[in-house]
């Protein structure tokens, strides 16, 4: 798949209500966080022409976003793996407070836990997805896990496949689910708590953590988020 | 929308089926543990038809919670799940409820598919699916309308396909579409 970034005016994102479109009406109330994203409309640009395209959505399943998807013929899957993340790790707390004494090899390390948890997770064929929408679990997610996550995000990706992920410039003051209202508008639920921001991630640092995508395109919006967009 | 059937039952039919269908065949295998746990539903079986207020059947059968079957259900009734099941759930011609009680682990195939508790498997609908807010599921789904409340869990693929034009017989068939299970089928955990 060709990548040829259409150049975008006024590439910053709202927190305001985004302004009527066209399209399905919000399923939101209006005073519903809704956010313009400009990662999602190249995101869609990228994969809007794969027949039967598959998407796979790492939130939780929300309604408008499988409504969204399907009316668009595409198929997608749906794997909350935040969530999954948080409760393996309170299994594996839970195994470790229950265990006899010299039962077990103790407390696993950072990187021994991540490559336990994807034993588990994210257990599809290569190539399975023509797009990811990852939202921004990787600031959720520790250094351990974070590369090893998108390690297994990229065999996931079929070539030419995209990854839509978002980045906090600072620690997020709330913690936010994402679900899409239209083409270009995203809606920011906040959620429970359910995992603590990680970490801030640096420009560099993130083109590092997608170093075996081919291209990548950003976009920072007026609330310091910084989507971007990561062609395999 | 579904009711949880509760209303007045015919107290004298322990194995009642108060519209016998002569297609109505549910086969339990192997009947783990069939204790009656004092429901309001009256039929000590793990299997009993109740009056119900939905508009698509009058011929709804019921395993209620504190109740395991393991095995494959078949048939044209009406289900309502508020137990275990562990096998395999196909009712083409009707609807299948998973209660906010039902833990399932069964690929399920019926018309309609409603889903407020827990199911580990496929599921395919000729016409709906419908997750609650409590459900859980993980595994595909396949269906021509899908209804998901805030708050559903769902981990698995979700794909609609065109709905059959003429009757309901036949709602597997209109999966056609579908080209195969098997990404998700292989995502499906049995923890």
């Amino acid at each position: 798949m060709s990548w040829t970034a259409k150049p975008r005016v006024g590439s910053a994102a709202g927190a305001a209500t985004a302004p009527s479109k066209p399209g399905p009406a919000p399923a939101a109330p209006p005073a519903a966080n809704h956010r313009v994203s400009n990662g999602l409309k190249e995101f869609l640009w990228l994969i809007g022409d794969i027949p039967k395209g598959r998407v796979l959505d790492l939130g939780p399943v929300w309604q408008s976003t499988v409504s969204f998807f399907v009316d668009k013929g595409f198929r997608l899957s749906s794997e909350d793996i935040l969530r999954a993340w948080k409760d393996f790790l309170t299994s594996e707390e839970e195994k470790l407070r229950t265990a006899a004494v010299g039962e077990g090899n103790g407390r696993l390390s950072p990187s021994a836990l991540a490559d336990k948890f994807l034993q588990n997770a994210l257990d599809y064929p290569e190539k399975s997805f023509h797009g990811v929408l990852a939202w921004d679990l990787f600031d959720y997610f520790d250094a351990e896990a974070a590369p090893r996550l998108v390690d297994r995000l990229t065999s996931l990706v079929h070539p030419g496949g995209a990854v839509l992920a978002l980045f906090h410039s600072r620690p997020a003051e709330r913690f936010h689910r994402y679900r899409i209202v239209d083409a270009q508008t995203v809606e920011l639920l906040p959620a429970s708590t359910i995992a603590v921001h990680s970490r801030v991630f640096q420009n560099r640092e993130i083109l590092d953590l997608f170093e075996k995508f081919r291209s990548s395109k950003s976009f920072v919006g007026r609330d310091q988020v910084r989507e971007a967009l990561f062609v395999k | 929308m579904w009711r949880k059937p509760t209303e007045v039952q015919p107290s004298s039919q322990p194995y009642a089926s108060p519209n016998p269908s002569p297609s109505r065949s549910e086969e339990v295998p192997k009947s783990s543990s069939f204790q009656p746990q004092g429901q309001q539903t009256p039929s000590a079986s793990s299997l009993s038809a109740s009056p119900s207020s939905a508009p698509v059947s009058s011929n709804v059968s019921k395993i209620s919670s504190g109740l395991k079957i393991q095995g494959d259900v078949s048939g044209s009734a009406d289900l309502y799940i508020d137990g275990d099941v562990t096998g395999k759930i196909r009712l083409s011609n009707a609807r299948v409820t998973i209660g906010p009680n039902g833990h399932v682990q069964a690929e399920i195939e019926a018309r309609d598919i409603v889903v407020d508790g827990s199911v580990q498997g496929n599921l395919k609908a000729g016409e709906s699916a419908r997750f609650g807010s409590s459900s859980r599921v993980v595994g595909s789904v396949v269906s021509p309308r899908i209804g998901i409340d805030d708050g559903a869990r769902l981990r698995g693929k979700i794909e609609t396909v065109r709905a059959p034009q003429p009757s309901k017989s036949s709602p597997v068939e209109a999966s056609s579409e579908s080209d195969d299970l098997s990404p998700v089928a292989s995502g499906v955990k049995s923890e």
